[in-house]
């Protein structure tokens, strides 16, 4: 499966380096281009998140599930594959959910900005991993290291961090719902009147 | 109450302290030395070697510079200790404690008439369960190296085939030269130790270098140094322990210099005598010798091996000749570790007046002029518990280009064998680590895009 997983990869790299700089550009602009394009950004996203799901299935074809996870270069291209496309599903959740309110105010295109940078990045060394297991390393790899990672070294969290993450994962979400009754509760009161 | 702005700020503030925090913490946590599993993971995980080849007519001459912070020159030592004697002989798990284990380098020498050496170097030597692997259990001591085609089933120690096809094998070449310098069990006498790799890890014929100074029988050596010549009967335990980076005393017991062990002598407690007595070898083993001294100095050791390019024993070493390419393959001992706690080289190809990775450089005289001949650095890496049984099996994803006999070079550096080594011992934790951080990382991307959404609404709020 190696070779058409190689083929199908192309579109979602296209289709999600394409959409980050959509993002980026429509993060620092409200010009009439930066708006027309964003118009075609839930397209691009969507294509690319359901051709990424067929890579990614492909990819779990090319070896054996348990000759992948023994190789450290396997299972950081996996983990890395995981992290792109779950960011870019998210984006386009984010994007279709909450419409064109995601460009509203720094803090929303921060945040949006944000994910465009944090899905190319990911998409960027999910590539250069796969270049790896193909037999064609790129320099792209030697970037990562000042950041702390070398792509020979499996990246896995100990197990505190991890503990940390779930009380993050949770705590989000609960923030989130407090903070949204806390708003309605005022609206009606507003509504009430004095 | 909070406001619905602030709440995304410090979303965003969390989302990204934890995603800081993955990146900085990350690959740490499991590695850790754990003696009664077999696992010593050495500080430094690759090493340099200068490695210089020169010859004549006659002879070839390998000089091996490398770093050890101190040169530990005892190993197998006889200790008086609570009114016996005892030996200390053990293979320590990682750096031996007390420092006592000699230093040591070893090359692997072939003509080509062991291809799979050529591309894949010492890691063809190393079938599966080996003595000091984890899980090899206590009855693997005798489990050391092999060639694959030694056996019916590669990964099968014990699937020997008959001596009928052996003694062919040797014939044909089927074997590595093992040339093997030690700090103390060879180097004093200006020699380095000669084996060779068949079915197993074999000495050359003749006399050996050493032999037991332990009478197992009486519980004490069997000799001991003349006071006469050494000024002393026995070392001390307190000098020789820890490593040392004067040698200049006496630390090795040779037969001309040794006399019977007296045992009605007053042995104090902590007196030492070396567990093997040095001795003028013979034969095939007797054909590597020092030239000049093998001495450490200013933290690093200069070596200097030479041998007859051709010795007369064409089954046990390799014939060199002019105009030959070969391969070689190093280890480093150090730090007082042995067995598989060592340093090794990938295959290097070595030409003697022929291109090659490593061209040897031709003299005419006695002795080469190092300054005149070539230097390569080589990087040898820990190997950890890599077998040929994992390289060649469906585990390891470049099993197929070994079956389509793509050389290790081609894929792999020193330094990405090293960290495999190491995470191969870890594997089962590691892999289940990598599982959940994958699961993790998942689920705080969509926990906080999902909790991002519910703060700004719905698009049609």
């Amino acid at each position: 499966m190696g070779p058409y997983h190689a083929i199908m990869v192309h579109f979602p790299v296209a289709l999600w380096m394409v959409a980050s700089g959509i993002v980026i550009f429509r993060g620092l602009s409200d010009g009439p281009l930066a708006r027309a394009l964003d118009r075609v950004l839930l397209t691009f996203l969507a294509i690319g998140v359901a051709t990424g799901v067929v890579s990614y299935a492909l990819g779990l074809l090319v070896w054996p599930p348990d000759t992948l996870q023994t190789t450290p270069l396997g299972r950081n291209h996996m983990i890395a594959a995981s992290w792109s496309l779950c960011c870019w599903a998210a984006v386009l959740f984010l994007r279709w959910r909450v419409g064109e309110r995601v460009w509203e105010g720094f803090v929303n295109r921060l945040i949006m900005v944000g994910l465009g940078v944090l899905g190319a990045s990911q998409l960027a060394a999910t590539g250069t991993l796969g270049g790896h297991l193909h037999g064609a390393p790129a320099y792209l790899s030697e970037l990562l290291r000042p950041f702390g990672w070398d792509v020979y070294q499996t990246f896995y969290l100990p197990t505190w961090v991890l503990v940390v993450l779930a009380v993050v994962i949770v705590a989000m979400p609960a923030l989130a719902i407090v903070a949204t009754r806390g708003r309605a509760v005022r609206l009606e009161r507003q509504e009430a009147g004095p | 109450m909070l406001r619905r702005h602030t709440a995304v700020l410090v979303l965003a503030g969390l989302f990204a302290a934890a995603m800081l925090l993955s990146l900085f913490t990350h690959s740490t946590g499991v590695v850790h030395n754990d003696p009664a599993r077999n696992i010593w993971i050495p500080p430094e995980l690759t090493m340099p070697v200068k490695l210089q080849v020169a010859y004549n007519d006659q002879r070839i001459f390998f000089h091996y510079r490398w770093p050890a912070r101190e040169p530990h020159v005892f190993t197998d030592l006889l200790r008086y200790s609570h009114g016996k004697w005892q030996r200390q002989l053990r293979t320590p798990v990682g750096s031996d404690p007390d420092g006592i284990y000699e230093d040591r380098l070893a090359m692997m020498v072939d003509d080509g008439s062991v291809p799979e050496f050529q591309r894949y170097g010492g890691y063809i030597t190393v079938g599966a369960n080996m003595r000091d692997f984890t899980g090899s259990g206590p009855d693997a001591a005798h489990r050391r190296k092999y060639l694959p085609a030694t056996r019916r089933d590669p990964n099968d120690w014990y699937s020997i085939v008959d001596k009928a096809t052996l003694d062919a094998q040797r014939r044909a070449g089927y074997f590595l030269d093992l040339w093997h310098w030690r700090a103390h069990l060879s180097n004093p006498l200006g020699r380095s130790d000669d084996q060779h790799i068949a079915w197993y890890r074999l000495y050359d014929s003749g006399e050996p270098l050493f032999v037991s100074n332990w009478d197992a029988d009486g519980g004490q050596p069997r000799w001991m140094f003349d006071p006469d010549r050494a000024g002393v009967r026995a070392l001390r335990w307190e000098d020789v322990s820890g490593g040392h980076g004067d040698i200049k005393g006496p630390y090795y017991l040779a037969a001309a210099a040794a006399v019977p062990f007296d045992a009605a002598h007053e042995w104090r407690e902590g007196d030492v005598i070396p567990g093997q007595v040095l001795r003028e070898p013979s034969g095939s083993r007797d054909e590597i010798r020092v030239q000049g001294q093998g001495r450490w100095a200013d933290g690093y050791w200069d070596v200097t091996l030479v041998r007859a390019l051709d010795t007369g024993h064409p089954l046990e070493d390799k014939v060199l000749r002019d105009q030959g390419v070969y391969t070689i393959a190093l280890s480093v001992h150090r730090d007082a570790r042995a067995s598989r706690w060592h340093y090794v080289s990938l295959p290097l190809q070595l030409g003697l007046g022929r291109q090659a990775e490593l061209m040897a450089t031709r003299f005419n005289g006695d002795t080469p002029d190092w300054n005149r001949v070539d230097a390569r650095e080589l990087t040898l890496f820990y190997p950890g518990q890599v077998s040929w049984k994992h390289l060649s099996s469906a585990r390891h994803a470049g099993s197929k280009y070994i079956a389509k006999g793509v050389p290790v070079k081609y894929r792999h550096k020193e330094t990405q064998l090293a960290q495999y080594g190491v995470e191969i011992e870890f594997d089962r934790e590691i892999r289940r680590q990598w599982a959940l951080s994958l699961i993790a990382g998942v689920l705080l991307v969509a926990s906080f895009v999902f909790s991002v959404s519910l703060l700004l609404g719905h698009r049609e709020d």
